[in-house]
């Protein structure tokens, strides 16, 4: 038999990896919330966003924040009132998705590729 | 006339091999790894105190210990895969049983004790010992380093996995989505069924013993002792860092997000830790860079208490203790094979793993006594120092030779 060395450790590893982002991205999307959602969820808004315009796009749409994540354009918040995403969208929001239970700041990696991805195939 | 030679099947060939073997430990230890995440939904839904959840993964932590020696013997016996494939069944009959336990005791026989000796019969070490048999001796240490690096990736990539398909489905749903992943392992095992037979043969530089007589010999054998002495120091500071980091960063001022930030990063680096530890193995010299192991896990834990907790300090010592974290792996799973040979190391490295799980339990259970009785963790923090001094030393003495009892006379 002719055993292979590091190359093959590498393509492996990436070939995992690779597996794994397709894996989480189609899993996101199934997390992605409809206008109608309400509860706890992760907020996303466009990468760049001032601090205080996000902040006051979710008031405006009803939302409690909860807390920031890593990244100042992506918050978890919460409301009682039924159509929590569809305010949040029109405040401005390019997704929204439920809370995960993992880090919110790997958690708003997934969020936003998911957000940008849905947005170019929404525009097109 | 010649004899016409036959090709290797391609699920026989060496790359197939550790695919399937990498895959395996992917797998058990990823899904493994995803349990703590269904502590809220099941309790919640249930209405259970938490301690009903802890006493099960406790349950489970200590049967995949004790189960782990015997599995290991039914591998030398039976050949790897076979347990793999036996093992794949109990662990997802067990997570299926999970999902619907309407009792205590339903839910500590099922994600305890099933899935504890599911994730026994399915790990990376019983992978290790058919690829320790079919690997040749030059390549060997690299494979180890190979399927240990692999776990690790499965506990990184597992972990959000779950937690996205918790926030996309019911809890229910996902538990039977990780037992049908379980049953991967199946077909995965099945390359591996290409070491079926050898196992219960003696190598040519090995001496025709008997399992009873081997595990007698080894335990008689001081460098065996002192290596699995050494490995309950490993269990010892890796549970009590998985579970008592985060609160422990959390008295210090860092935020949950960022601890879970840390921790991530410790599977990261614990990718490239074991792969590296895998390369350094294939040298002559192995007790050595075991040794260091405990040692640099012993200073870097000093400067991480002594300096100033920040979020700097804290990247710096998870990403050092990530890269010293299932290192000690390979390393150990060599000098079984030195002592011993190949014929019985399934159950003569399991023994030493059972150690690894005796330490783990008590570095969980001490963490939470002594701080409750200190109100710091530094005491907890100190022993550590002090075992992995005690595991630096203990190592180095250690025989890097067929043990007498072993070796062809």
């Amino acid at each position: 038999m002719h055993w292979p060395a590091h190359k093959f450790a590498l393509i492996f590893f990436s070939s995992v990896i690779v597996v794994w982002l397709i894996a989480m991205a189609f899993i996101m999307r199934q997390g992605a919330l409809t206008p109608e959602a309400t509860g706890t969820m992760m907020a996303v808004f466009e990468p760049g966003s001032a601090p205080d315009k996000v902040f006051a796009s979710l008031i405006n749409a009803g939302a409690k924040p909860i807390r920031q994540t890593s990244f100042g354009f992506i918050w978890v918040v919460t409301s009682d009132e039924p159509g929590l995403a569809g305010r949040l969208k029109a405040q401005g929001a390019i997704g929204s998705y439920r809370n995960l239970p993992i880090s919110p700041t790997i958690a708003g990696c997934f969020a936003l590729a998911d957000a940008k991805i849905n947005e170019a195939f929404a525009t097109n | 006339m010649q004899t016409p030679i036959k090709a290797t099947p391609w699920y026989f060939t060496a790359v197939t091999v550790l695919v399937a073997g990498c895959c395996v430990a992917i797998i058990n230890f990823g899904v493994r790894s995803t349990f703590g995440q269904f502590t809220l939904p099941i309790s919640t839904e249930h209405g259970w105190p938490r301690e009903t959840f802890s006493l099960a993964l406790a349950l489970q932590n200590l049967l995949w210990g004790i189960a782990t020696p015997m599995a290991g013997a039914l591998a030398d016996r039976y050949g790897s895969a076979r347990v793999l494939m036996v093992g794949a069944v109990i662990y997802a009959v067990g997570m299926v049983g999970m999902a619907f336990a309407g009792s205590p005791l339903m839910f500590h026989l099922t994600a305890g004790i099933l899935v504890g000796i599911g994730i026994a019969l399915s790990s990376f070490g019983i992978v290790m010992a058919a690829l320790g048999r079919i690997v040749p001796p030059e390549k060997r240490s690299w494979a180890f380093g190979l399927a240990t690096a692999s776990g690790s990736l499965g506990q990184f990539i597992f972990s959000p996995l779950t937690g996205a398909m918790l926030a996309a489905y019911d809890w229910h749903t996902v538990l039977l989505i990780l037992a049908a992943s379980s049953l991967l392992i199946i077909p995965f095992a099945m390359p591996l069924l290409v070491q079926n037979s050898s196992g219960s043969k003696a190598a040519a530089d090995e001496a025709d013993i008997s399992m009873g007589e081997a595990i007698k010999k080894a335990f008689g054998h001081s460098s065996y002792l002192l290596l699995t002495a050494g490995f309950f120091v490993c269990g010892f500071q890796l549970a009590f860092v998985t579970v008592h980091l985060p609160p422990y960063l959390a008295e210090h001022g860092i935020s949950k997000e960022f601890a879970g930030l840390a921790m991530g990063l410790i599977g990261l680096f614990n990718v490239v830790g074991s792969y590296t530890a895998g390369i350094l193995g294939s040298r002559n010299d192995k007790r050595f860079p075991l040794s260091a192991i405990y040692l640099l896990r012993a200073i870097a834990i000093v400067a991480f208490i002594s300096l100033p907790i920040t979020q700097t300090t804290t990247l710096i010592f998870t990403a050092t203790l990530g890269f010293l974290w299932l290192s000690t792996v390979p390393f150990t799973m060599q000098l079984v094979i030195v002592m011993f040979g190949t014929r019985y190391m399934a159950t003569l490295y399991g023994f030493v793993f059972l150690s690894h799980q005796i330490g783990s339990f008590l570095g969980v259970w001490l963490g939470g006594k002594l701080y409750d009785q200190f109100g710091s963790y530094n005491p907890v923090w100190w022993m550590s120092v002090g075992l992995g001094v005690f595991a630096f030393l203990i190592n180095l003495p250690i025989t890097e030779k067929r043990a007498p009892a072993f070796a062809v006379v």
